[in-house]
This record gives C-alpha cells, structure tokens and sequence, in this order.
C-alpha cells in the first residue's frame, strides 16, 4: 500500500515537473515544442474537432487555427490541468466564437439530422484505405453519430475516446457535472440504442 | 433504490462506465448478470457501442501537420518582431519620459517666457506646457492600448 502511494506520489509529482516545463516553454513560445505538441497531439485533436464539428473541412481550419491560439494564450495554461483538456478547451472556445459570430444557438449548429449530414459520414471517405469505408462496423457508428447532438457526441469522445475523467469533460466543456452525467448517460444510451437498430 | 432488478442492472451498467460504481454494486450486477441474459444482452450491446466508437481511425493529412507547423512558425516570429516593437517603443517612451521630466524646469521657463512676451494668461501657457509634457506620453499609452486590443479580438 505504502509502495503504491509512494508510486503515485512520484507519478504525480513527474507529470507535475513535466507540466511545469510545458508552461515555461508555452511562455517562451518555442517553437521545438510546438512542434513536438502539433505532432503528439495532432490525431486527437483532429478527431475531438472532426466530431465536433461533423465536418473535415472545418475541423482542419479549426485545428489550424487552435494551434495559433495556443501560440498567443500559451501564457494561459498554468499546468494545473493535463495539457490535452486545455488544449481541447482552446479548440471548443474556437468553435463556439466561430459559431456565435455566425448564429447564437452554439453547438447545436452542429447537429444535423441524419438524411442531411453526408459530411460526418464521410469524414474518411477522401483516403482510400480509411478504415471507416472498409468496415461496415465503423460506417453504421458515424451515421449513428452524426444523428446525436454536437454537445453528446462531444462528451462520448472525451470520455470514451480520450478517457478523460468527469472532472477533465467539465473543464473542457465549461458544463457543470450534473449536465456533464447527463449528456453521457443519455448519449451512450442513444448510442447503443441507435447501434442496435442498425445492425 | 430502484425495486426493479432488471431495471437497477441497466442503470448500474451504465453507471460503472460512465462515473464508476462501489465494489459492492459491481459484485451484485455482476451476480445478477450470470442469470439474467436480458440484462447481459443489454450489457454487451453496451459494449459492443463503446468497443465500436474507441474503434475510430480518423486520419489526419499530412498536409495539414505541414501547414500547421508553418503557420504557427510564422506567427511565432510576428510575435516576436511584434515583441521587439513593442520594447523599442517601450524604451523610447521611457528615454522621453526621463528628458521631459529632466527638462520640465527649463521648458517650463520658456513657456513662462513666451506667455509674458505674448500677454497670454497665465492659465493658458500653463495649459500649453501640460499638453506639450502630457501628449506624447498619452499618444504611446494609446497606441500600445490599441495594439493590446487588436491582438485580444485576433487572438
């Protein structure tokens, strides 16, 4: 027991050290680093702003765009959070002005129904060897998703895709944890629901 | 508590995968499942929905890795000219400051001077040596006001 909690306690107080030297290299704005961030978190970030945003086009001018803000607010991470939360934070804050300039209703911009949204359905479909056009598994989720609400899908990836804890999903989503447990129960419900339903 | 069994196995099901459930909860949903195959169904079809959604594989271009990483080479180095702008204007601020203040008495004789010479009230050439001490400074406040905002609505 003590082995453990000395083992945890030395986990924490590395990732604490390694968060540390993220945020004076974020306020140094160094240019290596951002490279190696762009580069590590690329995959996830794309696919947090792709389900998002429902569209390819827009996730990648999205995820252009989060990476030259994380350049001018670097001096707004502190390293009390992982990295990743705050960088999906700066991502959905983009989302939501971009939305806002456009129409007031936010998020829900994003939502489509299901004859009308051939866009997250074909998120992969431009490469050929895309997994989502060789299985049929893959295909019927991104129908069945591009059904849910932006806000649902949003918290399903973060907690399911990023593993990120109900603490993290708050953080990034700005929503108070009852709305949080909210969206994930009635999301992973109509998930499994509509899955089924389609099999 | 909920009376129904069926009805509590669901919601523990989904409960232990979305927050986490007590150890005493996942023994009973556990024993409730080895003889309730209703319940295991919708326990699988859960986690045939969550195996198929971490089973994703979005690709991201190249292309975009690359672009990315020339945009934000180039907008840390506007940042940095942007940066190195900001220190000169900041130093020559300061160096004007410094000779104003060094030359107040001196300046302020002049103007004292040129009023008399003129017939000007006193107020008015006092007036005039305000504004010939105060505007340059309140020109740089503003315009490194401006360039804060400008950078608050970009960024």
């Amino acid at each position: 027991m003590g082995r453990m909690s000395a083992a945890t306690l030395l986990f924490t107080t590395s990732m604490q050290h390694e968060n540390q030297a993220l945020v004076r290299a974020l306020r140094r704005r160094d240019p290596d680093l951002l490279s190696r961030l762009i580069e590590q978190y690329q995959y996830r970030l794309f696919r947090y702003l792709l389900y998002l945003t429902g569209n390819r086009e827009t996730a990648e001018d999205f995820f252009q765009e989060t990476w030259v803000r994380v350049i001018d607010r670097g001096r707004q991470y502190n390293g009390k959070w992982k990295f990743e939360a705050w960088l999906f934070t700066v991502a959905r804050n983009l989302v939501i002005d971009f939305l806002r300039k456009k129409r007031p209703e936010g998020l829900s911009d994003f939502t489509r129904d299901e004859a009308a949204n051939p866009e997250l359905s074909a998120i992969d479909s431009v490469t050929p060897h895309d997994l989502f056009a060789e299985q049929e598994a893959s295909q019927r989720l991104i129908t069945v998703l591009a059904c849910l609400p932006a806000a649902t899908r949003e918290v399903l990836v973060l907690r399911f895709q990023e593993d990120m804890t109900l603490e993290e999903i708050m953080q990034v989503t700005g929503a108070p944890l009852s709305t949080v447990k909210s969206r994930l129960y009635r999301g992973l419900e109509e998930l499994r629901e509509r899955l089924e339903g389609a099999s | 508590m909920n009376a129904d069994p069926h009805e509590r196995a669901k919601r523990l099901n989904t409960q232990s995968r979305v927050e986490g459930i007590a150890p005493s909860e996942q023994q009973w949903l556990d024993v409730h499942l080895e003889g309730c195959a209703r319940c295991t169904e919708f326990a699988q079809s859960t986690e045939r929905a969550l195996r198929s959604l971490r089973s994703v594989s979005v690709t991201v271009s190249p292309g975009l890795v690359r672009a990315t990483r020339h945009r934000v080479e180039a907008r840390v180095q506007e940042l940095g000219e942007h940066r190195s702008q900001m220190v000169l204007l900041w130093v020559s601020c300061a160096f004007s400051w410094v000779l104003g203040i060094a030359s107040a008495p001196w300046v302020w004789r002049v103007f004292a001077w040129v009023g008399h010479r003129a017939g000007l009230p006193a107020l008015i050439w006092q007036l005039g040596f305000a504004l010939w001490w105060a505007v340059p400074a309140a020109a740089a406040i503003t315009v490194a006001l401006v360039r804060k905002a400008n950078e608050a609505t970009d960024g």
